[in-house]
């Protein structure tokens, strides 16, 4: 769409636009054709779901006995007081950071390589918040009781008391909720009148076709849809940053020593966009390979990504350094004694783990080789899931059990409950992204229409344009139907 | 309204109350979520009670031997809170968690709820009807009274003072049986008769206050050692005179929640206390070097001790332990003291305990096994003594009791002795029944129902006077009195008008036992025990402080956790650290205990004070047959392996092989940390710091006008958080918060004006609730746990059925504790100060630990819907129904406080419930049973508050000061914990919050608490320099 493809130079390579070149495609019919086609379920595809809807079943059958039973059928041991489910909510969240960044940041900064593999970072962003939000709920002592945490009007006037930043969390997860899924719908809207025109269902055309909002392709379509869709990006470019900052400030605005930092917020927003380039090599490496997409998702990209992916380790890298020095910078023993525990103490290896995989590891990514070798790529993000995971775990749990009173020092062990809803979220995560994937185009179609080579269009453009963004809408048949 | 008839058609007053009761249904059906409950009011009042008013019984704690008197609280005819009577002499309303916790034991599901019998030899107890179990009684006595065996008949009472044993001797006098046995298993027998040859009393009161330096040679006067209580009000008052306050030297060989509370600890072997003793004495240098090195106590130490000894008057020194050589120790202390000046002052023989009077010696039970053993005795009555579980093993009760003919109970509980009788006719729990007991000189304690019998239970007095009346020989002399009811009146000072003249105080004068006399000299000294072979160790068993013998049923006691290792449900070994890495064990590795008696496993606890020799267990624990729920199969019986060879006495010194089972298992221990980390948590101070103190130190609070709250400068300027001596020192009156609070922002005469007043500036209050606990006073007895639970239903969470099949719960009792989620609205902690190394110079800090009712609270603002907000009279208020459970204030906490509902602990359908039928008729009325997921804490016992105020209102006066106290401080028998308004200079507690010693925990946070801590008193050796230790925080 808005993204300006220059034609490449043979004089002035120019390696930006070289990185998002597709050389395997050919016209336009061949995108729509071949990303049409991976809609088609596969026997795989009904087992992975199956997969994913069992291990849903299993969380959600959990959480019914732990509603049933109470909350301590998990491994709570106060006052280590939030657990395996804040953790997770953290985890999740942070992957969900990355489908914005990459969609609307980098959208904005005209960063090409995002074409290909946006698509797949909204859904996974969508998917991961509507998965996040679950587990402020779950983790209620009374989950029937949460919508107090929303301010409705009441007779009684009672209303949420709005310094909590648990508070401040609902408004900002409902927020991105909403704005990421619009975000995704929109940019949706010209691939759902591509599906309706090729879909010979009455029942799923007809869907199509409101979804769709009946789009025809018009110069006026267009130029409303380019704005909304900067407008969008522009909207939720600081959400990328405050929503992970208010979750920061759920542990920074506390008194708790290794939680009661400046610096959490910058601190949390690296790691979110970090652990959500991981999840989207995660998800989109075994796409591209399954799908048949590999010429759409091209080694360049990934390479790009993986510099970005490089960029925010060594910036998460840099906080954990930092936070040891405030430490020992701020004279505050509970602190200092919280950050020795960290790397000595008990859960020295959760640290360890935290340490290696997203300081260490990704530190690979400097050498082009490696950042051109999916199978290191796709082992590197499990290593950054894990490690981001794990870096949730080294904050709630070793400031919990070392906070002010030493004789309330305990530790975590989590239970087989904790265990099964965790399993349960990403059951219900890829059940949703499965669906989705079988629904609608991975790949964004009318995007990487853009992004062909101008020799396709000049059978079609004007004498001596030479291509580029502007020209498409001139011939707007090309993109929503087929040729 | 229309004069003419309604004929037909709705009346208005049928419309009414159709109306009525639609709309009531309506309401009741459609507006609650759970099941609709039936409150049945009283139809006809019974006299003095009103609905929600509680009535107070004054009555006597029958739980140990020591007979305090208690105020027995009672709501719509339900006993639910037990409380000392302030009007006793004896324990001066303060009480035990022992005694607190008796309406556990009065409430017990698992009490025998009617008569027993076992029809056939090897069948099962069936449940009879009374009159069929009484003719049983009769026939089978009548037997052995026709066979002309009746002498040899043998009745076994749990010692108790006063009326009964009185009317049981008279009984069993005309029956033609001998005189009962009264056991108390934890009587030290060897201290009772030095006592009663020395001093001429069984037990002497000790006016700590009057000393200069107190030596305890392992007398545990406040874990078991005589009567408790009113040894621990003396010795907390004795301390509260801080400069004047005597040194206390405590030696032996396990430091006991008495030697935790010396100011030095000289360990020994066990059973060489006498060596030691008799080498201070003579305060020969040859001598005590020789002692030292047959004891294995440090030379110097007792050098030092010696030249202070001689140095220091008035002095005591008390005697218990001593294993075999234990009568020769007593003896030896008890005229020493004479020597010492303490006999008359310290001593007091005037203020005896009288508990002890008419008690049999262990060595005489043990003698009547051997006759039942030896098939001699044809006939044993058994009531409340459990001597199955209180006898060493090697002693063979239970076989000695199998061969019996006819072994009847009266006991109240299943236990291991009432499940292998005959019969088992089930008495009144004491707070049942009707009695008088002998608790001083010349002072008799009422002891009268607080409440109708549970279960089908008849007190076992009146059981005896009907089996009386059966014989026709005998039936004439209970023609008077058909009820022991009616005996005891006949005798008591006045007669049933002087009874019930005493019932409101439960207090009278007169005498009913009579004191036992001297028995003579007993055993000869004996020569300590030679050390343990190399490998071996010294095995001390003693009395758990908080479970006694018989507490185990009591979940409260079950679940407060030891004062000294801080571990529940569970049984545990106690080895030194030394002993620890010298043979590789860690906390919770299950070890072995062999002696020649028998052998015991149980998880390892490593305590620095114990010696090195030494190994360690609590009895009280490891019950077979005793309360299926609550004690059954919970930890191990040490008795089992204790070597009862040595002689009669319960608490004896074996020798013992340690070894590892290789086995681990985890502590149920509240403990976190025992180090406080130089984090202020626990502080003390020396008397010499005091001493230097300078002049202008503001011991006493500011003058301030008559009639004013003293919190003027303050609420005008408020001053920032940092203070130096001499500022004035208020519980969170100083913040700039605490000041708006208080309405001192928006107006400065705001906290003259009440908080209900709808023209308030800021609707708040004039008060601020605020606490003192003097760390002076405090001994860790932890009786102020079991207070709080049983005023604010707290329940409890380790029995072994809220833990079975749960996940989270590690399936094993106490497994919930493990996990840390004890509901101790107010905790002890006890911190380690000193070498970690297991030498023997280690302090501990007792500190109890509640919510600080923050002026600044971190809580508040974390809430996400407002369930914890500032009450305008200062309180931190946790709102229940409010509380979704998002936990985030307690993660803000820094005190940790608060506690979270991880299960249905209060829904009667859970496997989790904490009160099984009929406990939960114990709940308090006032106070709101907790759901599933919401936090909860201490609340000051604002039901408490609130009554006050509610009173004072009714009675168009303003609350007194010290009107009222909350449930802690109302129990504590350290007196440490104070309540008030401490913006009143005329309550207690605000002057109390002035002194020099005042601080707060964590005061570098901001919170501005409310509750204050006295630092402790650290009283150092004469010329020892002070330890590195003692602020224990840098404040």
């Amino acid at each position: 769409m808005a993204t300006t493809v220059r034609p490449v130079d043979p004089r002035r390579p120019n390696v930006a636009s070289a990185d998002i070149q597709l050389p395997a495609v050919r016209n336009y019919t061949q995108v729509t054709d071949e990303i049409i086609d991976t809609l088609r379920p596969t026997k795989a595809w009904f087992a992975a779901l199956s997969v994913a809807i069992l291990c849903f079943l299993i969380g959600a059958l959990t959480w019914i006995y732990q509603i049933y039973m109470g909350l301590g059928v998990a491994g709570y041991n106060p006052p280590v007081m939030w657990g395996v489910y804040i953790i997770t909510f953290v985890f999740w969240v942070g992957i969900g950071h990355a489908g914005t960044l990459i969609s609307a940041i980098l959208y904005l900064f005209r960063a090409g390589f995002r074409t290909t593999i946006y698509r797949a970072a909204e859904a996974m962003t969508v998917f991961a918040v509507m998965t996040a939000g679950l587990f402020p709920i779950l983790h209620l002592g009374r989950p029937w009781k949460f919508f107090w945490l929303i301010p409705y009007p009441n007779w009684r006037l009672l209303w949420p008391q709005f310094k909590s930043p648990l508070v401040w969390d609902v408004f900002a997860i409902l927020t991105y909720l909403t704005v990421s899924s619009t975000f995704l719908y929109i940019g949706l809207i010209p691939d759902f009148a591509a599906l309706r025109d090729r879909e010979t269902h009455p029942i799923r055309k007809r869907i199509f076709a409101v979804l769709s909002l009946g789009w025809r392709n018009s110069d006026r379509e267009w130029r409303h849809f380019a704005r909304a869709y900067l407008f969008l990006a522009a909207f939720s470019t600081p959400l990328v940053l405050s929503v992970h900052s208010v979750v920061s400030f759920d542990f920074a605005v506390s008194i708790v020593p290794g939680w009661h930092a400046t610096i959490f917020p910058p601190y949390f927003v690296a790691g979110a966009i970090f652990s959500g380039i991981g999840m989207v090599f995660t998800i989109i490496i075994p796409l591209r390979r399954w799908f048949g997409l590999k010429h759409y998702v091209t080694i360049n990209h990934l390479d790009a990504a993986a510099k970005l992916c490089l960029f925010t380790s060594l910036v998460v890298g840099l906080a954990y350094i930092t936070e040891f020095w405030i430490a020992w910078y701020s004279g505050h023993e509970y602190e200092q004694t919280y950050f020795i525990e960290r790397v000595l103490g008990k859960w020295w290896w959760a640290a360890a783990i935290m340490l290696i995989c997203n300081m260490v590891l990704p530190l690979s990514l400097f050498v082009q080789r490696w950042r051109r070798n999916v199978v290191w790529l796709f082992t590197l993000s499990l290593f950054i899931n894990l490690g981001m995971w794990y870096e949730r775990f080294v904050i709630v749990i070793p400031s919990l059990s070392r906070e002010f009173s030493p004789w309330q020092w305990t530790g975590y062990a989590p239970t087989w409950v904790d265990w099964s809803i965790l399993l349960g979220s990403f059951g219900w995560f890829f059940m949703w992204f499965l669906l989705f994937v079988k629904q609608l185009p991975i790949l964004a179609i009318a995007e990487i229409k853009e992004v062909l080579p101008p020799a396709q269009r000049r059978a079609h453009a004007l004498a001596g344009d030479p291509g580029g963004g502007a020209p498409q809408k001139k011939y707007p048949e090309k993109l929503g139907r087929e040729d | 309204m229309s004069d003419k008839p309604a004929t037909s058609g709705v009346r208005r007053r049928e419309f009414l109350k159709v109306l009525g009761a639609a709309g009531a249904t309506t309401a009741a059906i459609g507006c609650s979520t759970e099941d609709v409950g039936k409150l049945i009011p009283y139809l006809v009042h019974p006299d003095q009670t009103q609905p929600g008013v509680s009535n107070y019984y004054a009555t006597t704690c029958r739980e140990c031997s020591a007979s305090c008197g208690i105020l027995a609280e009672t709501r719509d005819g339900r006993a639910f809170k037990l409380e000392g009577n302030p009007a006793h002499p004896l324990n001066r309303g303060a009480l035990c968690a022992r005694g607190q916790a008796a309406v556990q034991g009065l409430l017990n599901p698992d009490r025998w709820r009617g008569p027993m019998v076992r029809r056939q030899p090897g069948g099962e107890l069936e449940p009879v009807a009374w009159d069929e179990a009484l003719s049983v009684l009769h026939q089978n006595l009548s037997q052995v009274r026709l066979a002309g065996r009746a002498g040899q008949a043998l009745f076994i009472n749990k010692h108790e003072t006063g009326a009964f044993p009185v009317f049981l001797d008279q009984w069993l006098e005309a029956m033609g049986l001998p005189s009962h046995l009264s056991v108390d298993p934890l009587a030290d027998d060897a201290v009772i008769e030095a006592n009663r040859q020395v001093y001429g009393t069984a037990w002497p009161a000790f006016n700590f206050a009057a000393a200069r330096l107190i030596v305890s040679f392992s007398a545990d006067f406040l874990d078991a050692w005589g009567a408790t209580v009113p040894q621990q009000l003396a010795f907390a008052d004795a301390r509260a005179q801080v400069e004047n306050a005597p040194r206390f030297v405590y030696v032996g060989p396990r430091r006991s929640l008495t030697g935790l509370n010396a100011d030095e600890w000289i360990p020994c072997r066990p059973g060489h206390e006498l060596v030691v003793a008799q080498a201070l004495q003579g305060g020969n240098a040859s001598q005590i070097a020789q002692a030292a090195q047959q004891s294995g106590a440090p030379v110097d130490a007792l050098n030092r001790l010696a030249a202070e000894l001689q140095a220091t008057r008035p002095a005591v020194v008390l005697a218990g332990g001593g294993g075999a050589a234990a009568y020769a120790l007593a003896m030896h202390t008890a005229t020493w003291n004479q020597q010492l000046g303490a006999v008359g002052s310290i001593v007091r023989a005037d203020q005896a305990s009288l508990a002890y009077e008419g008690m049999t010696p262990g060595s005489e039970l043990v003698a009547a096994v051997m006759r039942m053993s030896l098939g001699e005795v044809p006939f044993v009555a058994v009531r409340g003594a459990n001597p199955a579980f209180t006898l060493p093993a090697p002693a063979n009760f239970a076989e000695a009791f199998a061969r019996v003919p006819f072994k009847v109970s009266f006991s109240s509980y299943p236990d291991e002795t009432s499940m292998m009788c005959d019969l088992v006719l089930p008495d009144h729990h004491p707070l049942e029944s009707w009695g008088v007991a002998q608790a001083m000189p010349g002072v008799l304690s009422v002891q009268q129902p607080a409440m109708d019998p549970v279960f089908q239970t008849r007190q076992s007095a009146d059981v005896l006077i009907d089996i009386a009346r059966r014989d026709p020989a005998l039936a004439p002399q209970y023609a008077q009195t058909l009820t022991f009811r009616e005996w005891m009146f006949q005798r008591f000072p006045g007669g049933m008008d002087g009874f019930t003249a005493a019932a409101p105080t439960g207090i009278a004068s007169g005498t009913l036992s009579r004191p036992t006399p001297a028995t003579g000299p007993g055993a000869a000294p004996v020569p300590p025990a030679a050390p343990p072979a190399d490998g071996e160790f010294y095995f001390l068993v003693y009395p758990s402080p908080v479970l006694g013998s018989d507490g185990g049923n009591k979940p409260w006691l079950q679940e407060l956790a030891d004062p000294v290792t801080k571990i529940a449900w569970q049984s545990w070994v106690e080895v030194s650290p030394r002993t620890a890495v010298r043979m590789g064990i860690e906390n919770g590795d299950i070890l072995q205990v062999e002696t020649a008696g028998g052998r015991v496993e149980a998880p390892a606890y490593i305590y620095p004070g114990i010696q090195e020799n030494t190994v360690a267990m609590a009895s009280g624990r490891g019950h077979t047959a005793y309360s299926e729920r609550f004690a059954a199969n919970i930890g191990v019986n040490p008795m089992v392996a204790v070597d009862a060879r040595s002689g009669a006495q319960a608490w004896m010194v074996s020798t013992a092989r340690v070894s590892r089972t290789g086995r681990h298992t985890p502590l149920v221990t509240t403990e976190g940390s025992p180090r406080q980390r130089d984090r202020g948590i626990g502080q003390a101070t020396t008397v010499a710091a005091l001493l230097a103190a300078p002049a202008a130190d503001p011991h006493h609070p500011t003058p301030t006008l008559p009639g004013e709250p003293g919190l003027e400068g303050q609420h005008d300027q408020p001053e920032p958080a940092g203070h130096g001596a001499g500022q004035r020192f208020g519980p969170g009156l100083r913040a700039p918060v605490a000041a708006d609070a208080q309405g001192g922002l928006v107006d400065p005469n705001a906290h003259r004006q009440g908080m209900y007043r709808f023209d308030h500036p800021a609707g708040m209050a004039n008060r601020r609730w605020a606490m003192t606990i003097d760390l002076a006073r405090c001994t860790g007895c932890s009786a102020c746990i079991v207070a709080c639970y049983a005023e604010n239903n707290i329940p409890t969470v380790g029995a072994p059925y809220q833990t079975r099949n749960t996940p989270g719960t590690l399936g094993t009792a106490g497994g919930n504790i493990v996990r840390g989620r004890e509901m101790t609205w107010i905790r002890l902690e006890r911190y380690w100060e000193g070498p970690a190394d297991g030498s023997a110079d280690f302090e501990a800090r007792f500190v109890p630990m509640l919510c600080q009712h923050c002026g600044n609270a971190p809580c508040e603002p974390v809430c996400p819907v407002y369930a914890t907000y500032h009450a305008p009279d200062g309180l931190n208020v946790q709102v229940y129904n409010r509380c979704v459970g998002t936990r985030y204030c307690s993660n803000n906490c820094p005190y940790k406080v608060r506690y979270f509902n991880w299960f249905g602990y209060g829904e009667p359908n859970r496997p989790q419930y904490a009160w099984p039928e009929p406990m939960h008729w114990q709940l308090n009325p006032d106070v709101t049973v907790r759901g599933k997921g919401v936090m909860e804490k201490c609340t000051f016992c604002v039901q408490r508050i609130r009554e006050a105020e509610n009173r004072a209102a009714l009675e168009g006066r303003e609350v007194q000061p010290d009107e009222f106290t909350v449930a802690c401080a109302q129990a504590c028998p350290s007196r440490a914990i104070v309540f008030g308004d401490a913006a009143d200079d005329d309550w207690t507690v605000a002057q109390l919050a002035h002194d020099r010693r005042a601080y707060h925990v964590f005061e570098e946070l901001n919170t501005y608490s409310a509750v204050v801590y006295l630092r402790k008193v650290q009283h150092l050796a004469p010329g020892a320099p002070a330890p590195a230790t003692v602020q224990g925080g840098a404040h």
